[in-house]
């Protein structure tokens, strides 16, 4: 029991404090800060854990949130199924490109990732503009059905429906972390000739990987999708690519609570900073260059080692625990 | 479909690949040499047209504006190298990736402050057409056609008839050996960034009558200059103008039979040939970092 306990406490004390947030800070800017760690730990998934550098996030990002905007809009109005819709998108889009995707070189699979997200952004916003209503977006609010026990439609519902989502993406990821597959992910990431060795399949393990990781993104699509109500072709935008890498190095790379924080600065900024200056681009750019030079740790992966040291003093541990452990 | 249709289909086909030529060529200079992947060659290209853009307005001259165009992509692809991929020459792929995507939208940011958002018409130096077997044929594109030609001529004979040139291709084959050989690798890959810079200047220059300059160009441009760079295969020139000349022929050909082809084509052929071989037509497996 007190192992389970512990296992546990990170991830509640973390979201804890995120539901306890929601006192002091505006709603809008929680759910925001949610819906983007959990965009994110999927980059950050595979770039600090499987060794893959991903610009297409919002490929996937726009698979499920298209996936739950069809479904919304043409046919259906339960959030629920409308989400799920968005998830299932999201894994039929990584399946299929995925077994093409993982057998390149890691700089041929960023260069082919960037380019599907930007092709997906030419087949909404032209190709498919009879369906997609081109720039236009669909929007489908109004569609969106009450439910019962917990009403997504409402702003406080969603709040909690996302905040259980987020819960479960972490454990899922806590949980990945602890199992053997984890382990390969990383031994992929570092020495992939050994691991062959030991008789695992590299091309199985970065499937899985890159399923997992973007069809997380594809849920967190699907939030965006129920809580704007709409869905235009600017979530994939080029111009936007950048941002899931951005946060993944802002919060430290690989670390698991890395994309919250990074979630919660990156959001923070962008709220202060867009109303002090309206040129957004010129600073995430430059911000992305100073941390790369110096010393691309992130907030998230400087801070862990000193809040270990200081929690864990007077146990006399090593500055480490089975939670909080460095994650390299 | 006639035949006069396909030959203009061709021509506009042969202009488009030469720009896509000089905009790749750049990505695969700096991944053969200093194994990097600079996506700030897309940020050259966008101030190569923008400066084009200015400077033709200024003084009337496209052909002016188009040479000031060059040496200010070089001059920032100068700046850039020597204050930000300095530092980053030593280190994986994926970082140089992240950090020239940052100066990419950086720069972005950079233009949109100087130039505004909305996007500029940039005149046609001659409106004068040529008549090849019965089609009229734009001058200005076969300009394109014919700079292209010039440049991998260029680009052919520096690499192979000249001390620098040959350090350059050695580079590809074995960085450390040429060091080893006593030549300033480092001078060398500045050199070779600035030749980059100043060609993906050149490819935005001539490409900026084309179309008009807008802040976000580079980033349109993105996915045709990834496609042409990863089916020609990294690091290899001759694999970028093949590839160059059958992403033209796509974008061009495909989009007269259906107009939302010319973008969705070449990412399909780019899937087959990736699936065919995964490191691109010309692409040495034996590349790796």
């Amino acid at each position: 029991m007190a192992r389970a306990l512990h296992w546990w406490w990170g991830i509640l004390l973390a979201f804890t404090l995120v539901a306890l947030s929601r006192l002091v800070l505006p709603l809008p800017f929680i759910t925001e800060v949610l819906i983007f760690s959990i965009y994110t730990i999927g980059c950050s998934f595979l770039l600090g854990r499987v060794g893959f550098i991903s610009f297409g996030q919002p490929a996937y990002l726009a698979a499920g949130a298209y996936g739950t905007a069809f479904y919304l809009f043409y046919f259906g109005s339960n959030p629920y199924i409308g989400v799920l819709m968005g998830v299932l998108s999201g894994l039929a889009v990584s399946g299929l490109v995925g077994p093409l995707f993982v057998r390149l070189r890691s700089d041929y699979f960023a260069l082919v990732n960037l380019a599907l997200a930007v092709i997906i952004f030419y087949l909404m916003q032209k190709v498919l503009a009879g369906i997609t209503k081109g720039d236009n977006g669909l929007w489908f609010l109004t569609n969106i059905a009450s439910t019962p026990v917990l009403d997504i439609a409402s702003p406080n519902g969603f709040f909690v429906f996302a905040l259980i989502a987020a819960v479960a993406v972490w454990a899922l990821y806590k949980y990945l972390d602890d199992t053997l597959f984890g382990a390969c992910c990383l031994a992929t990431k570092t020495n992939e000739d050994k691991l062959e060795f030991l008789g695992y399949s590299n091309y199985a393990i970065r499937l899985a990987a890159f399923i997992i990781a973007n069809t997380t993104t594809a849920l967190a699509g699907a939030l965006y999708a129920v809580y704007l109500g709409f869905v235009s072709p600017e979530i994939t935008s080029p111009a936007r690519a950048a941002d899931p890498v951005v946060v993944t190095i802002l919060g430290g790379t690989g670390t698991l609570y890395g994309p919250l924080v990074g979630a919660v600065v990156y959001t923070g900024m962008k709220d202060v900073i867009s109303q002090l200056i309206g040129n957004w681009e010129l600073f995430i750019g430059f911000l992305l260059v100073f941390i790369m030079l110096a010393g691309e740790k992130g907030i998230w992966g400087t801070l862990q080692p000193r809040l270990a040291r200081l929690l864990f003093r007077h146990r006399g541990s090593a500055g480490t625990t089975r939670d909080e452990r460095p994650t390299r | 479909m006639d035949a006069q249709l396909l030959l203009s289909g061709v021509i506009f086909g042969l202009s488009v690949g030469s720009i896509y030529f000089l905009m790749a060529i750049g990505l695969s200079l700096c991944f053969g040499l200093m194994r990097v992947i600079s996506l700030d060659q897309l940020l050259y290209y966008s101030f190569g047209a923008y400066v084009t853009y200015s400077l033709s307005l200024a003084s009337g001259s496209l052909w002016l504006g188009l040479l000031g165009g060059v040496i200010v992509a070089g001059l920032i692809s100068f700046a850039v190298e020597r204050f930000v991929f300095r530092r980053i020459y030593e280190r994986e792929l994926t970082f140089s990736m992240i950090t020239s995507f940052g100066i990419l939208i950086g720069g972005i940011g950079v233009i949109k402050a100087v130039w505004g958002v909305v996007p500029r018409p940039v005149p046609v130096p001659t409106l004068a057409q040529v008549d090849v077997l019965g089609t009229g044929v734009p001058v200005y594109r076969l300009a394109i056609v014919a700079i292209a030609i010039l440049v991998y001529a260029g680009i052919w004979l520096f690499l192979n008839r000249t001390i620098t040139g040959k350090a350059i291709r050695a580079g590809i084959e074995d960085v450390e050996h040429v060091e080893g050989l006593g030549i300033n690798v480092s001078r060398l890959f500045t050199l070779t960034f600035i030749i980059a810079g100043t060609l993906s200047g050149l490819a935005g220059a001539l490409h900026a009558p084309l179309i008009m300059v807008d802040p976000h160009m580079g980033l349109e441009v993105l996915a045709f200059a990834f496609m042409v760079v990863i089916i020609g295969g990294l690091g290899s020139i001759k694999g970028t103008l093949v590839s160059a000349l059958i992403v033209g022929q796509i974008v061009s050909l495909g989009s007269l039979i259906y107009a939302p082809l010319a973008q969705m084509a070449p990412f399909a052929i780019m899937m087959l040939i990736l699936l065919v071989k995964p490191t691109g037509l010309y692409g040495s497996p034996l590349l790796k970092k």
